[in-house]
């Protein structure tokens, strides 16, 4: 049954058309040309961000060939995001944060959720906590029925010893390879936390002092261009600390209450011939990428309005600027775009931005994947 | 004076590599268990801040395989270097478990010696072992890797300043300098020349020229360190030290070393991370080809086995239908 659900989904894809206007301020959605305008920027400004050509044969022919989609590797997960069970009291821990945007003088805020927020000892030990989260769409069972099935997968996996234990294969120590212990060889740190000096731990260290237990994770992220929601999708695949790759339930782990079971699942990644991945479905990205740009438009136009008030603006760019037309892939070019754009007036947020925004988006969805490497932005 | 400790490699494998061994296997290498060449890549060693803590947490020292590892050349981002290895695949479990360990090991070692006394060569100092058997139908993929390095008799010693970060001695426009020589073009290893508030980078190679000049204050040797422990440098280091205390014994008693870490220009206040120390060796040129270690230890025991990857989750058709909703 998935299995055609997958054919269908393929072929919904193939046969929708590829987005020619622009939707981007209607709609939240962008072109495959504004895809790749703001992935250039997103790699220009992050390097951290690479573009990817993937399997030759998946190749779509409306991205660049070897723009294909975005990868970013080794993205750190230090903590699991069911141990960052809230409460009504978070809730009003928002706080708006000043989203300076230096290159263009767009000043905007953002609501940042849970800004003060601990993490538990252990989700397992106060599950009544999950169930308090208030949900506003009402369906309070089916969310406490995911976060059932969450933990039911995890545990039921544990004990049917998905993974056999390595008592099950004999004889593949060989500690005679190597005589004794190499002087000069570091030791693993230890599991139980002494600060080493320089004040920076190892990832296989325990945080003794809040008894919070640190299993650092890592995760490929992938952002590829949805053809059909026509918005960015992002793929992850994950590492546990031994650096073995993660199961399904394990990823879940690190997908908030809210979202794990219900747009995430695990599908097969579109620019490889056998790759699965757990993707964030892009049903929803549109509506949302939409009201954020919204949101941060308005504050420009009353920017621009204060400004009017003022007397001090001059008629020629105070009209809302939508940069549009900037295709611009080549990096000497966009160097000069940026330059440039130090002096002018504050516009509205352009297209550019769209991935770094999505990104902001995106670590709602996944709060302790640290995709956002853009906080310094 | 304490020992120099090394921060050995640690292998991560993508699903990808997995993914392409599997296709490689049905689709080309069939029964053949012919050594091939295979590239991973190593980045400098990364940390990050912890924001419930405000600490900095150090990620491990990784050796990644990727899906492009059987392609050549590999292509990798600033700040990462390629590194090759020998790669075997084993028909049976029974094989894998047979196979000469000692004997594949000693031949990646003696290839690594030869390229330092005959062809003075340091792109092939780092290379890696990986012995694998694939159980394709379990999805289950048995590895083993190793990655040689020379020990060194009497073992390297830190001075008593031990290892400091990198502007305690050199200067930001020096460590400027050396960032951008290095992102337009990475180097596994190099030489820091400086003169005045200026630092220019030059290929080990050219080791004869400035390891003779008068000043050899002025001259440091510099690694792209994969370790983001404070007090260890990485594993990479310890074939370069090998390298020059067998062509330079004369000049390597003392040798001033930077661990270079910074991925990227510090920013907001941040402090540069590369790392700083002087290294002193032994008795000058080793005679023979000295002994290796290298295996890498299982994470979890910490013991000299090798390692499985099960993808059975995220490969065995009847497990994802299982999950999906």
């Amino acid at each position: 049954m998935h299995a055609i659900q997958q054919q269908y989904w393929a072929f919904r894809d193939y046969i929708s058309p590829v987005l020619k206007e622009s939707k981007f301020k209607e709609h939240g959605r962008i072109t495959p040309e504004e895809f790749v305008a703001a992935g250039d920027f997103l790699t220009y400004k992050f390097p951290v961000w690479q573009w990817e050509k993937g399997d030759t044969s998946k190749a779509r022919d409306y991205l660049p060939a070897d723009k294909q989609y975005l990868v970013t590797r080794g993205v750190a997960c230090l903590r699991r995001a069911q141990s960052l069970a809230y409460t009504d009291a978070d809730e009003d821990a928002e706080r708006l944060l000043s989203f300076d945007d230096s290159s263009s003088g767009l000043t905007d805020e953002w609501v940042e959720t849970h800004a003060g927020r601990k993490g538990t000892v252990d989700s397992a030990a106060n599950p009544g906590e999950i169930d308090d989260i208030p949900d506003l769409d009402g369906d309070h069972d089916q969310i406490t029925t995911a976060m059932g099935n969450v933990s039911l997968t995890s545990s039921a996996g544990a004990t049917m010893g998905e993974t056999p234990d390595l008592d099950d294969i004999p004889d593949m120590e060989e500690e005679d390879l190597e005589a004794g212990d190499d002087e000069a060889t570091a030791a693993p740190p230890p599991k139980a936390g002494v600060l080493s000096s320089g004040g920076v731990i190892d990832a296989s260290q325990v945080e003794a002092a809040k008894g919070n237990l640190l299993q650092v994770r890592t995760y490929d992220v992938m952002i590829t261009y949805d053809k059909y929601y026509q918005t960015p999708r992002i793929w992850l695949i994950g590492y546990d600390e031994n650096r073995n790759p993660l199961t399904p339930a394990q990823i879940f782990q690190d997908v908030s209450a809210d979202h794990a079971l219900k747009t995430v699942t695990i599908e097969a990644f579109p620019h490889s011939t056998s790759l699965q991945a757990a993707s964030v479905h892009p049903c929803k990205h549109a509506s949302v990428m939409k009201k954020v740009i919204e949101r941060m438009n308005t504050g420009v136009e009353e920017q621009l309005a204060a400004r009017k008030k003022d007397g001090s603006s001059k008629d020629s760019n105070s009209k809302k600027k939508w940069a549009f037309g900037r295709k611009s892939s080549k990096e000497d070019s966009k160097d000069k775009n940026l330059a440039t754009e130090e002096d002018e007036q504050p516009e509205a947020m352009r297209v550019d931005f769209y991935l770094v925004v999505f990104l902001k988006f995106i670590a709602s969805i996944v709060p302790t994947i640290e995709v956002d490497s853009t906080t310094s932005f | 004076m304490p020992v120099v400790q090394f921060a050995p490699f640690s292998s991560l494998v993508q699903p990808g590599f997995w993914h392409e061994l599997t296709r490689l296997k049905i689709d080309v290498l069939r029964l053949s268990d012919e050594s091939l060449t295979v590239s991973g890549s190593y980045s400098v060693g990364r940390s990050i801040r912890d924001r419930e803590t405000g600490q900095d947490v150090a990620l491990g020292c990784n050796l990644v395989l990727g899906a492009a590892a059987f392609e050549q050349p590999l292509q990798v981002p600033p700040m990462s270097v390629t590194m090759h290895g020998v790669f075997k695949n084993y028909n049976t479990v029974e094989e894998f478990k047979a196979a000469d360990k000692a004997t594949t090991f000693n031949n990646v070692a003696n290839d690594i010696w030869q390229s330092i006394v005959e062809s003075r060569d340091t792109s092939k100092l780092t290379q890696f072992l990986l012995l694998t058997f694939s159980d394709l139908k379990k999805y289950q993929y048995y590895y083993w890797f190793a990655f040689p390095a020379f020990v060194a008799k009497p073992a390297w010693e830190i001075s008593t300043e031990g290892w400091r970060a990198a502007d305690h001695e050199l200067g930001a426009s020096q460590l400027s300098s050396i960032f951008e020589s290095l992102h337009a073009q990475t180097k596994p290893f190099f030489l820091v020349n400086l003169t005045g508030d200026t630092a220019e980078v030059h290929s080990i190679e050219r080791a004869d020229t400035y390891f003779a000049s008068d000043a050899p204050d002025s001259t440091i040797v510099g690694f792209l360190d994969p370790s983001a422990s404070p007090d260890n440098p990485g594993w990479p280091l310890r074939n370069l030290l090998m390298y020059l205390q067998t062509l330079y014994p004369s000049k390597t008693s003392s040798v001033r070393v930077l661990c270079w870490r910074d991925g990227e220009l510090p920013v907001g206040g941040r402090s540069w991370k590369s790392r700083f120390g002087i290294v002193t060796g032994g008795a000058g040129q080793p005679n023979a080809k000295p002994t290796a270690v290298g295996w890498e230890r299982h994470p979890a025991t910490n013991k000299l086995a090798a390692r499985m990857a099960d993808l059975a989750p995220m490969m065995d058709p009847t497990r994802l239908v299982d999950q999906a909703v």
